[in-house]
């Protein structure tokens, strides 16, 4: 054997090792993106969730409830609504 | 001779023929040359099977989950939204039939189903079955931890209304397939619809994914879609109608808001309703959306429009004095007013609802075809294109049928119909002083260009004259609002009752807001009021004011009537602004 065939048959060697070592470092991303998605998936779920929550909480219904019932409020009326006017 | 020996006498001599070893040989190349080719075959051009049975082992198609697209209202408030749900599947080959009677009692509490229930769906002879479909994904959860073999969970979406009734008509309502059933769901479900994506991946042993080999499609969410309608105003309007339905004991009402410089629709509100997020036992009387599909006679709602004809000819101006009499003879039978006048202007025409001064002006003046032209112009018997579902046109006879008979009647209204948004529609004549405007139902705020139907001096008399309506002596002093100037029209039309007119009515109100400059048109309709009066003025006019007055606030249109204002601007001297501020603090601790 001269001396090209080792340095050949070394740098397979090498070649094939980064190779399975790639591929590992490959599927660890996968993973890794994989999950990501799922995470990405399960926020957007839980932005839209507490979307609807937050419009649960500030519907109309909810208001005039809560602010007769609770906070014992009344409606304006115009006699007794201050109107501020821009500068012109 | 010779001698032989034994072994070797010639007559022991086998000789075996040629042919059977090669035909031994020939035998063993073919076998050899068929096993070559089989293995070519399967290598080569025959892979396909094998290919296919090792992908089965190793890969899985996976949905890529998309939603439904959201409505928004104007101000990007959600009106229908779509969240995560689970569907509860089980596959009865796998679910045991000896399984823990404390498990079955589990499941079926949280499936909220009865055991025996649950038992029967468990037997069906069917391989899977539904068991509950968008459960909420906390019970689902419950479920999965109870670990029954053969019951599993897939995901689906469910859709949420937080506005329930009161936007019930506009949003409408999807299946449990998610597809649009109604309203807003339904007309726009090519741009809502999710187009959930697939792709094929490779698992492990264990079934977990190791690697992507394609996406095949990729998933599409549907598109947000953001209406007009302003939640606030639709909530306003609903209770208002809802409201007058209880104290008069109606059958059903209808308003809608609409915005007169953009065209926007900002409430369409119906009663009765329904929930649109428990589609249980829905049935079509509430389902209907009565202000686009219920067409009715418009009775004195249409009196502004035809009198409008005669102003913009210059046959009549609104001090114009007429005779009008206790009754009026047209065809076989008279027709007569709510109470006889002697003389009325043509203003007080409109401010009291006369029938006949309404006739007077259409026969001496009028002709059917320009009747016709004008009532087609401002889109009676046309059907509304809002792009909604089911909204009806209405019918406007060709005017070359109408008898004298007619021609008197149709002037008031009655011998034609209309939606009650056909008529909010036209009024936008008067607010835009002389356009009718294009109405949309998404969210455009610009302001629209219109197309010119009246001048713009016909349309300010008769938005001032609409006016009186609503003042002293009109038949609608109910409509006035709390700090706006506001102008519109009474309706009680005689409903229809099989080839007759029947004892029950339809009160309307429609009108205009602020009269200065006018903003809004609401239009509201209650459907057989019994508890006492059924005209319009009383039963649709409050309701009628309680919107407008509402509406404007909610809009921050300055009142622009006589109620005291305290208007503070940086013109007012110093003293006179922090007088109107002490007074304000006066008023408020009341």
């Amino acid at each position: 054997m001269n001396r090209a065939t080792l340095t050949l048959l070394a740098l397979l060697l090498i070649c094939a090792l980064s190779l399975v070592a790639a591929q590992q470092r490959a599927r660890k991303l996968f993973i890794a993106q994989e999950r990501a998605q799922i995470e990405e998936r399960k926020l957007n779920q839980e932005w839209l969730r507490l979307e609807y929550e937050q419009r649960n909480l500030s519907k109309s219904a909810r208001i005039r409830d809560v602010a007769r019932n609770q906070l014992h409020m009344v409606p304006i009326s115009p006699e007794r609504t201050l109107y501020l006017k821009e500068a012109q | 001779m010779r001698p032989v020996g034994f072994s070797t006498t010639p007559n022991l001599v086998l000789r075996l023929p040629m042919w059977r070893s090669r035909l031994m040989l020939f035998l063993l190349f073919f076998v050899f040359m068929m096993l070559l080719l089989r293995a070519f075959w399967i290598q080569g051009p025959g892979n396909a099977f094998y290919e296919a049975k090792g992908v089965r082992g190793t890969q899985r198609e996976l949905e890529l989950p998309a939603s439904r697209g959201k409505i928004l209202d104007r101000n990007g408030q959600v009106i229908a939204t779509s969240l995560e749900a689970k569907s509860i599947i089980a596959y009865n080959d796998t679910v045991p039939d000896d399984l823990a009677a404390d498990k079955v009692q589990k499941l079926a509490s949280l499936l909220q189903i009865s055991e025996s229930e649950l038992r029967k769906k468990l037997k069906d002879e069917r391989k899977q079955i539904f068991l509950k479909r968008q459960v909420d994904p906390e019970i689902a959860q419950q479920i999965k931890q109870l670990e029954i073999p053969g019951i599993g969970l897939n995901n689906e979406y469910r859709r949420f209304y937080p506005d329930g009734e009161a936007m019930a008509h506009v949003v409408g309502f999807t299946n449990v397939n998610d597809k649009g059933q109604e309203g807003m769901e339904l007309s726009r479900e090519k741009e809502l619809a999710a187009h959930p994506g697939q792709r094929r991946v490779v698992v492990d042993r264990l079934g977990r994914v190791v690697e992507d080999v394609a996406i095949e499609q990729l998933p599409q969410n549907g598109k947000d879609l953001q209406l007009s309608i302003d939640s606030k105003i639709q909530y306003l309007a609903y209770n208002a109608v809802k409201s007058a339905v209880e104290q008069h004991h109606a059958k059903a009402g209808g308003a809608v808001v609409l915005d007169t410089q953009t065209g926007e629709i900002l409430a369409l509100a119906n009663y009765p309703s329904y929930n649109p997020n428990d589609r249980r036992n829905l049935s079509g009387e509430q389902l209907r959306n009565r202000v686009l599909t219920d067409t009715f006679e418009p009775g004195s709602t249409i009196k502004p429009l035809t009198i409008s004809i005669a102003l913009e000819k210059g046959a009549v101006t609104p001090n114009t004095n007429m005779v009008i009499g206790a009754s009026y003879l047209v065809g076989p039978k008279p027709i007569t007013d709510t109470h006889p006048y002697g003389n009325l202007t043509v203003a007080q025409v409109i401010q009291k609802s006369s029938n006949i001064g309404t006739a007077k002006i259409a026969m001496n003046n009028l002709s059917p075809e320009e009747m016709w032209d004008f009532y087609t112009a401002v889109g009676l018997g046309q059907a509304p294109k809002i792009g909604f579902p089911g909204a009806v046109a209405g019918t406007v006879h060709p005017f070359n049928k109408w008898m004298p008979t007619d021609q008197a009647r149709i002037a008031f209204g009655y011998g034609i119909s209309a939606s009650l948004f056909q008529v909010a529609r036209a009024y936008t004549v008067f607010a835009r002083d002389g356009e009718l405007v294009p109405l949309t139902i998404e969210r455009s705020p610009e302001v629209k260009q219109g197309t010119r139907v009246l001048s713009a001096k016909t349309a300010i008399e008769m938005r001032e004259m609409m006016e009186t309506v609503t003042e002293p002596g009109g038949t609608a002093v109910k409509a006035q609002t709390e700090g706006y100037r506001v102008g519109g029209k009474t309706g009680t039309a005689h409903k229809l009752v099989g080839k007759g007119y029947g004892n029950s009515y339809r009160a309307y109100f429609a009108g205009l807001a602020p009269i200065s400059a006018p903003r809004i048109v609401v239009a509201v309709m209650i459907d057989e009021p019994t508890g006492g009066s059924h005209y319009g003025g009383d039963v649709a006019a409050p309701v009628f004011s309680t919107i407008v007055g509402e509406t404007l606030r909610t809009l921050n249109v300055l009142p622009d009537n006589k109620v005291k204002q305290m208007v503070l601007d940086d013109k007012s001297p110093a003293e006179i602004r922090t007088a109107n501020v002490q007074t304000q603090h006066v008023a408020l601790k009341r």
